[in-house]
């Protein structure tokens, strides 16, 4: 996307005049990176728990639901990994690494308050089933990268840029986006494929990726420029 | 298979169980290699070629004439890859002037109080110092560490995924400590790679094989510096992005 449409996104009707003044430097041309892979983070059943009805009214009986914001992404999330799948472009799953005695009591991606977990909580969403070919990756923390072989994987596929999506977009998504950063990958953040359990955190912490490490890009533009489905 | 510098210090049982246990087999180049220079600096390589036991009595790390005995072929190798555009990445410690910051290092050497007061070369370099005889040049790159490994705490990864590295050809010093450790980790990430056999040295000569013996049984190609220049050579010039070395100054050995 062209740097005048730099600040065309979801969180356009929150941000007040004197910050995009601030963070007008960050204004540049938004691109899919070269030799992608695509990390789904935290696709899990807890967060689909309850159907598509505002996290609040979840919250004593499924307090890590995103509910209607995990339902309105389910759409575009299954276009985004169909063509992925088309182009022949590597999929990395996460999800909680739960085996036993694993980790330490405390160790958790978050310091949420936990409700007691039941089997399947953390397998990946029906909808978009894990097939041959595909890697899950277990964790115990919010990245994607902390203590995983993830990039060892990504070296050895000679992966140089990862199009990110998933939950939460203030927790594992952005830490699995930073460390990308960090490792020297490209980061593109799938806009309507992330979310949260509120539209102000999503919208603010998309808005800090897409200046400082990432380019968020409508899932449309990523499919368009995905490399090897138009060439 | 010709002779290895380590066979020498092998049993007839050792030599038996490689070939019949299979390692040791040739491993895939790469095709898109970083050369790395592991810690040739003063602390390690001293001013001059000075024999061991008179060179410890200064630099208490250095590996005294076995260093400078692989400085031409570091001088090949580098040269090599500038011509070809293939990076070239050093590593060499870093510490605070108080030495706090050198943590476990101080738990396996009953010299290391010596570390204390800040030592310089006769030309007032700080041992840390990458030798001028193999200088950095602007578009190289130089990690700074300071644990064994040059992955360990630095940005070493990132650089060869940003150059889009599939592979790293080591060279430099310890054989048994920053060479092995680095080549472990390279190892770990899933880059290939290749050991310089005449490109490293250790202060100690038995160590400097075994490990050779070790890192070519499981996770490296063991190669003379006379192959892996044949191999260099015919790559294509040009191939990465490297540092455009602006504004930085100059210091390479002509």
């Amino acid at each position: 996307m062209t740097p005048d449409r730099f600040e065309d996104h979801v969180w356009k009707d929150s941000v007040p005049e004197d910050l995009l003044q601030i963070y007008a430097p960050y204004q540049r041309e938004t691109f899919v990176g070269p030799n992608p892979a695509l990390l789904l983070i935290d696709l899990y059943n807890l967060a689909y728990q309850g159907g598509p009805v505002p996290p609040l009214e979840l919250q004593d009986s499924y307090p890590s639901s995103c509910g209607i914001y995990a339902h309105r992404a389910i759409a575009p999330t299954r276009r985004l990994i169909a063509a992925a799948r088309a182009a022949t472009i590597p999929i990395f799953y996460c999800t909680s690494d739960l085996a036993p005695m694993a980790a330490p009591s405390d160790i958790s991606a978050t310091r949420r308050r936990m409700s007691p977990r039941s089997a399947g909580d953390f397998e990946i969403w029906h909808e978009f089933a894990p097939q041959e070919g595909d890697v899950i990756i277990r964790k115990q923390r919010a990245s994607i990268f902390a203590g995983t072989p993830l990039i060892s994987h990504l070296n050895r596929l000679g992966v140089q840029s990862v199009f990110v999506c998933g939950e939460s977009t203030s927790g594992c998504v952005r830490a699995s986006s930073v460390d990308a950063y960090s490792n020297g990958l490209k980061v593109t953040l799938v806009e309507e494929c992330t979310y949260d359990r509120h539209g102000l955190i999503h919208k603010i912490n998309l808005f800090d990726l897409h200046h400082k490490y990432a380019d968020v890009m409508e899932v449309d533009e990523v499919i368009d420029q995905m490399p090897g489905l138009n060439t | 298979m010709t002779d290895r510098i380590w066979d020498q210090y092998l049993t007839e049982r050792d030599k038996a169980v490689f070939s019949a246990s299979g390692f040791g087999a040739t491993a895939d180049w790469g095709k898109r290699p970083a050369l790395l220079v592991i810690d040739v600096n003063y602390a390690f390589c001293d001013e001059k070629p000075v024999p061991i036991l008179e060179s410890i009595k200064t630099w208490r790390t250095s590996c005294g004439e076995d260093a400078w005995e692989a400085m031409p072929v570091l001088q090949r190798l580098i040269g090599i890859c500038r011509g070809k555009g293939v990076p070239v990445i050093y590593t060499t410690g870093t510490r605070r002037p108080d030495n706090w910051d050198s943590g476990s290092w101080s738990w396996k050497n009953s010299r290391r109080s010596e570390d204390a007061a800040p030592k310089a070369t006769s030309h007032g370099r700080d041992g840390n110092d990458i030798i001028a005889e193999i200088a950095p040049a602007p578009q190289d790159l130089v990690v700074l560490k300071q644990k064994p490994s040059g992955f360990a705490g630095t940005p070493l990864q990132s650089y060869l995924q940003l150059l889009g590295c599939d592979s790293v050809i080591v060279t430099g010093t310890t054989t048994s400590g920053c060479v092995r450790a680095t080549v472990l980790d390279a190892f770990s990430l899933n880059y290939r790679v290749t050991v310089v056999e005449d490109g490293c040295f250790d202060r100690a000569q038995a160590s400097h094989a075994i490990n050779l013996c070790d890192m070519h049984a499981k996770y490296a190609n063991v190669y003379h510096s006379d192959v892996v220049a044949e191999h260099l050579q015919g790559l294509r010039e040009g191939m990465f992005e490297l540092p455009s070395g602006a504004g930085l100054t100059a210091q390479a050995a002509e």
